[in-house]
């Protein structure tokens, strides 16, 4: 796939350089009462691949929730392009960072085609509901997750991996610049997961700049150009896979112990657990 | 559903046709059988009853001729009425679709969860027992909105629980009802046979300047709950998906609540708390135009049709006894609403 989705440069405003388009400054995050994320700052890099590990409950979801401001912070403000996210437009938001949540909610007796066709609803006016060039971006976006063949198919009828891809269709079909992802490999199988990967490190060649959240670490580590661990709420080591993920660290982190070696095939870090001593 | 879309030859960039064309093509065929369905209904009412008429005859006098009876007969008692039933139904279903999408849920209909029976409370309140303080629509406009406010209080979860939602709304119709019989013990005696035909739902006896009162509703809620169905569509994605294509889920959601509650309010105080056209008329839409979403114009010519048809079942069913047409809507909504009951019951159960 080599035509890129189109819409995808931030038209309007001003695009400050190479500075960070996406920033959380000092963000508190809260469920009702207790602290989730404390105090957090976090700058994605530009056209970065930046992704967020860390154990399940340490706030990832979280944090993604109020980097695409479907989560107010409690305190702190998240800036996209620089200005305050909250004050900005929710469509206007929507044509620049599209998000793929853990858990969406499919609707009853919807095909793949018109799921993924609501990604456009940023691009739509109300007299003005529908354009050639969102039939253009719908069709692109299905072919890049290779759901083309879906797309009559009531999307509730399909498998968890197949489904998942169809998601990540719609938010493709955003045509955004930034894309923030909560765990988009999670139900797919071994082959199909990677492929996703695959098309994630090329929308981020094509110039995206994408957030991920992702459980498996040699995943993350293979490709990321930005990692960022968290625990408990807090950014514990942040930077080049090849600094961040290490034996300290992981131990660290995640309460493992294991070797990281060379990944055979990129050279990246790549974690083994050790053999747990027999008692 | 088995037909598999060709798929799209390798490079070339697919079709520029809009996915959701079928679903979108049918409900424009829905939207012209209901009004077709209406229209007829309505035509033959006119020439039904103690005076039959010709189809000449009605014609005349819609043209501006005829006797005075004639007149009277067609535009001062049946037109009004059918005109009443026609917009009341387009406005209870509507009402009807936003509340299930808000709610995610086809029990979440305003005659289920009490709404229709706060609004009736509301109107009788204005009307019986504090007469001159508000007009009687706006009284039933406040009336489906204390109710509906002590539904979503009532759960404790919102409108998340749709069991719970069921049940509070029982609990706020039963209490709304027992208000408006305490109004009703309290009116004079004519008040009171007028209102007890009502409170079943009835659309006998309707003037011109109820047409207006529904009418006008409609003229300016139908566009804003069209304009409304899209953003309601991708909240039925979960706030974060809405939230991500730039709807903001809670504004959304509270505008459906509001435009459903005026919907009600106005339909009620014309027709009556007229059950189960809120509850059904959007499920048949949506079966007969397969499309996603709340299906606004699907489910507003669906009500209409539903209504009028009711009405003349009501009317003439049973020779020489005219039943209110609530009597009928109720009949056969119960059916609906128990199977969707048990339904929900056994997931829930699940
Ligand atoms: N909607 C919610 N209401 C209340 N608490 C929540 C909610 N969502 C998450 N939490 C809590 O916030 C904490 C962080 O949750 P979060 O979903 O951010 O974790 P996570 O790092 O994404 O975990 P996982 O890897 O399991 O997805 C958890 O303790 C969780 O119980
Ligand atoms: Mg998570």
């Amino acid at each position: 796939m080599s035509t890129p989705v189109p819409g995808t440069v931030a038209a309007g405003g001003p695009v400050a350089g190479d500075a960070a388009p996406l920033v959380a400054e000092g963000v508190t995050l809260a469920y009702d009462g207790a602290d989730v994320v404390h105090d957090l700052t976090l700058a994605v890099p530009r056209a970065s691949f930046t992704v967020v590990i860390g154990p399940n409950g340490c706030g990832k979801s979280t944090l993604l929730r109020a980097l695409a401001r479907t989560l107010r912070p409690r305190s702190g403000r998240v800036l996209l392009e620089g200005r305050p996210i909250d004050g900005l437009r929710p469509k206007e938001v929507a044509r620049r960072l599209a998000l793929l949540p853990q858990s969406p909610v499919t609707p009853e007796a919807i095909t793949v085609a018109d799921l993924v066709a609501r990604g456009r609803y940023p691009h739509q006016r109300l007299l003005r509901p529908w354009s050639a060039s969102d039939a253009v971006a719908v069709a692109e976006a299905m072919a890049a997750t290779e759901v083309a063949d879906l797309a009559a198919r009531p999307v509730a009828d399909l498998s968890g991996g197949q489904r998942q891809r169809v998601w990540l269709a719609m938010a493709l079909a955003q045509g955004t610049d930034l894309l923030l992802l909560d765990e988009p490999t999670t139900y797919l199988d071994i082959a199909h997961g990677v492929e996703v990967m695959d098309l994630l490190a090329r929308l981020h060649d094509e110039g995206r700049t994408l957030v991920a959240v992702l459980h498996d670490l040699n995943q993350a580590a293979r490709y990321a150009t930005h990692l960022v661990a968290m625990r408990d709420g807090r950014v514990v080591a942040q930077g080049a896979p090849e600094d961040v993920v290490t034996e300290t660290l992981v131990h660290e982190v995640f309460g493992l112990a294991c070797r990281v070696v060379p990944d055979p095939e990129t050279g990246t870090p790549l974690v083994v657990p050790r053999r747990r001593a027999r008692g | 559903m088995s037909v598999l879309a060709r798929p799209a030859p390798p490079g070339s960039v697919a079709p520029l046709q809009r996915p959701g064309g079928a679903g979108r093509r049918r409900s424009v065929v829905v939207v012209a059988a209901g009004v077709a369905v209406t229209l007829a209904t309505a035509f033959a009412s006119l020439l039904l009853g103690r005076l039959g008429l010709t189809p000449g005859e009605v014609l005349d006098v819609l043209g501006g001729g005829g006797t005075r009876i004639q007149r009277w007969a067609v535009l001062t008692d049946r037109l009004p009425r059918v005109a009443v039933g026609a917009l009341a139904g387009a406005a209870f279903a509507v009402a009807g679709a936003l509340l299930q999408s808000v709610t995610r849920n086809p029990l979440g209909s305003p005659d289920v969860i009490g709404l229709g029976s706060g609004a009736a409370a509301g109107a009788a309140a204005a009307g019986l027992v504090w007469p001159g303080i508000v007009p009687v629509p706006v009284g039933a406009l406040l009336g489906a909105a204390v109710a509906v406010a002590a539904v979503w209080l009532g759960t404790g979860r919102g409108f998340a629980a749709p069991l719970r939602m069921v049940v509070a709304g029982i609990a706020v119709g039963a209490m709304a009802l027992a208000l408006v019989e305490l109004a009703l013990a309290r009116a004079s005696r004519e008040d009171a046979l007028d209102i007890a035909t009502w409170i079943h739902g009835s659309l006998a006896a309707r003037g011109r300047e109820d047409v207006a009162v529904v009418g006008l509703a409609l003229l300016v809620l139908l566009p804003l709950a069209l304009a409304l169905s899209r953003p309601l569509a991708a909240v039925e994605m979960g706030d974060d998906v809405a939230t991500g294509l730039g709807v903001p889920p809670g504004r959304t959601r509270g505008l459906g609540v509001v435009l459903a509650v005026a919907l009600t309010g106005s339909a009620v105080s014309v027709a009556g708390p007229v059950a189960f056209v809120a509850l059904t008329a959007p499920q048949i839409a949506r079966r007969l135009t397969g499309a996603t979403g709340p299906g606004v114009g699907a489910a507003a010519a669906v009500g209409a049709a539903v209504l009028v048809l009711a009405d003349q079942v009501a009317q003439r069913a049973v020779p020489g006894t005219p039943y209110p047409v609530g009597v009928v809507t109720g009949a056969l909504g119960g059916v609906y609403l128990a199977l969707l009951l048990v339904r929900e019951w056994r997931r829930s159960a699940a």
